[in-house]
């Protein structure tokens, strides 16, 4: 698969416009994110490319081609359900080796996965005895079982400890590298920022912006917090605030616990540092922080609603 | 099959092996029926002739309750343990899932009854045994009839505590209320409907086409005329469409009720 894309894909329940001419694409070694408030339209996206919604008007694509979801196209494609369950009475072990006839995957390597996604101490024993976590690790593992062309991931954060989402960003950067297409809605923008390829922003059905994450930061144009960390007593830290202070005007410029803070404009960062380097002694470290992903998430979809 | 039906099915059936529900009612079953047989064996020959239509009320009593509750999970179940969606992720479409559903339970329905009625006919007498043999498969056929019904209640209700609160009710209507019922629009309408659709009427209920059945295995064909029911009983053909309907029309329905549903709850 080199290519999936949906065109014009709406849905409704009832009145509820729960996507409104969504027109997208994802193409192989590409990781998708779909972002968005809750409502948006992202589970409904993915319900769609599973056939599990058929769409009131558009259509999903392969490589081009209108392409139904028939079995065919399920036998290529892994999902991982957001608050994925499981019959609580199996244990890890069971469920993964049903999964694994129903798809046609030896049981060893059904073993294997569960080792991967660090279950196979926990394979004999029973679901109901499970963490959110180690429930949401047995889903990725059925999500990657029979090694899918298409990997579908709603909310695969959640519950996770450190150790599981390493486990998740391994199997994103394996199947980027195999060109394969990850498609996967999360809510912690800010955990997957590095590990992603674009973001398609979502509001009430609709599309809002899709690009990689610099570009978004771009287009949102949020400010830039420099934190100075002062040499307090010198006389060129006091000397470097006041100046600050006066070319930040309409900054938000702040001082505590020896350190100056100051927000400016993505392009005011350049002169500012400058402007800091005439003090050579007034600072002891410099820090420069980046919006985080969620908030220029919030920013863009504010400013298209 | 394909494979994935195949799994489901065998899914299905192991499931139910572990359900504790299941045991205890294939052994409260088998207890029973070989109560009733041992009675009938040593009670004398009077007794013996009564044995298999003693077994034919507890098996019209017991078997479509064991059947109903067996279904009644089937879709709800995984759509209130939100597990619904991963399963249709997998090569398999929706009616496959609810024919899947329903031949693994059937089998392990039929596990239950093969242990109630094995032990009824362990414990009977020998001229007895081939006598209750004749039990085997329209008890089947009724258990497959409830279990299709329990899984229709499945794909129609949103809660697994409503399709509970369902089947109980579905059962009291057809094993108890139906013949109550016909007997009294007998009684409202002073005998004014034909003998022919009093007969139809009671065989088109899956609890009253077991008994009608039974009872002219056990007491032969005239039994409906010494009842008082003046019409010829339907032929083999007509049993078999009636019970062929009782048991796809229900599926058919789930299946085109689930394609039609969100797939959520």
């Amino acid at each position: 698969m080199k290519r999936l894309s949906l065109g014009g894909v709406s849905v409704r329940f009832g009145k509820l416009a729960a996507l409104d001419g969504v027109d997208l694409e994802v193409e192989a070694g590409e990781v998708l994110v779909l972002a968005g408030p809750n409502g948006a339209g992202k589970t409904t996206l993915i319900q769609v490319i599973l056939g599990l919604v058929r769409p009131n008007q558009g259509q999903l694509f392969v490589d081009g081609h209108e392409r139904h979801v028939d079995n065919a196209f399920k036998r290529v494609l892994g999902y991982l359900p957001e608050a994925v369950a499981f019959a609580e009475n199996l244990t890890g072990r069971q469920v993964m080796r049903f999964f694994a006839s129903a798809r046609g995957v030896k049981k060893a390597h059904a073993d294997e996965v569960l080792e991967r996604v660090g279950l196979a101490h926990a394979s004999r024993r029973a679901v109901r005895g499970y963490s959110r976590g180690m429930r949401q690790r047995l889903g990725l593992g059925l999500a990657i079982l029979s090694d899918p062309e298409l990997l579908i991931l709603d909310e695969p954060t959640g519950g996770l400890d450190l150790e599981g989402l390493d486990v998740l960003w391994d199997v994103l950067a394996e199947w980027r590298q195999k060109g394969r297409i990850v498609v996967m809605a999360t809510h912690d923008l800010t955990l997957a920022e590095r590990r992603v390829d674009r973001i398609c922003l979502l509001r009430a059905g609709s599309v809002r912006a899709v690009d990689t994450p610099a570009r978004l930061r771009e287009m949102a144009g949020l400010p830039v917090r420099v934190s100075f960390t002062l040499c307090e007593g010198s006389a060129q830290a006091e000397a470097l605030v006041e100046r600050v202070r006066r070319w930040g005007e309409g900054h938000e410029v702040s001082r505590s616990d020896g350190v100056l803070g100051v927000e400016v404009e993505p392009n005011g960062l350049l002169p500012l540092l400058e402007l800091h380097s005439g003090y050579p002694e007034a600072v002891s470290a410099v820090r420069v922080e980046e919006p985080g992903l969620d908030m220029v998430y919030e920013h863009l979809l504010e400013e298209a609603s | 099959m394909g494979r994935v039906a195949r799994a489901l099915v065998v899914h299905e059936l192991s499931e139910r092996t572990r359900d504790r529900w299941v045991l205890v009612i294939s052994v409260l079953f088998a207890l029973l029926s070989s109560a009733v047989s041992l009675y009938g064996r040593s009670a004398g020959a009077t007794a013996a002739k009564l044995t298999g239509p003693s077994l034919v009320t507890l098996v019209s009593l017991l078997v479509p309750l064991v059947a109903l509750v067996l279904g009644h999970d089937a879709v709800v179940g995984e759509r209130e343990r939100n597990t619904l969606g991963l399963l249709l992720s997998l090569p398999v479409n929706k009616l496959e899932v609810v024919l899947s559903k329903f031949l693994g339970r059937l089998l392990a329905l039929a596990a239950a009854i093969a242990i109630g009625l094995g032990a009824a006919v362990a414990m009977a007498s020998a001229d007895n045994r081939a006598v209750l043999m004749q039990l085997v498969l329209p008890t089947l056929l009724l258990g497959a009839a409830f279990l299709s019904l329990g899984v229709l209640i499945s794909a129609v209700v949103r809660r697994q505590l409503a399709a509970a609160s369902a089947v109980v009710a579905v059962w009291f209507l057809l094993v108890f209320f139906y013949d109550l019922g016909l007997l009294g629009l007998l009684v409202l309408t002073q005998g004014g409907i034909a003998p022919g659709t009093v007969a139809d009427l009671v065989v088109a209920n899956p609890a009253g086409l077991f008994r009608i059945e039974m009872m002219q295995r056990f007491a032969g064909p005239d039994v409906l005329q010494n009842l008082g029911m003046t019409a010829s009983p339907p032929g083999p053909v007509a049993v078999a469409a009636i019970w062929a309907a009782w048991i796809l029309v229900p599926l058919a329905l789930s299946g085109l009720l689930l394609s039609r549903q969100k797939v959520s709850r």
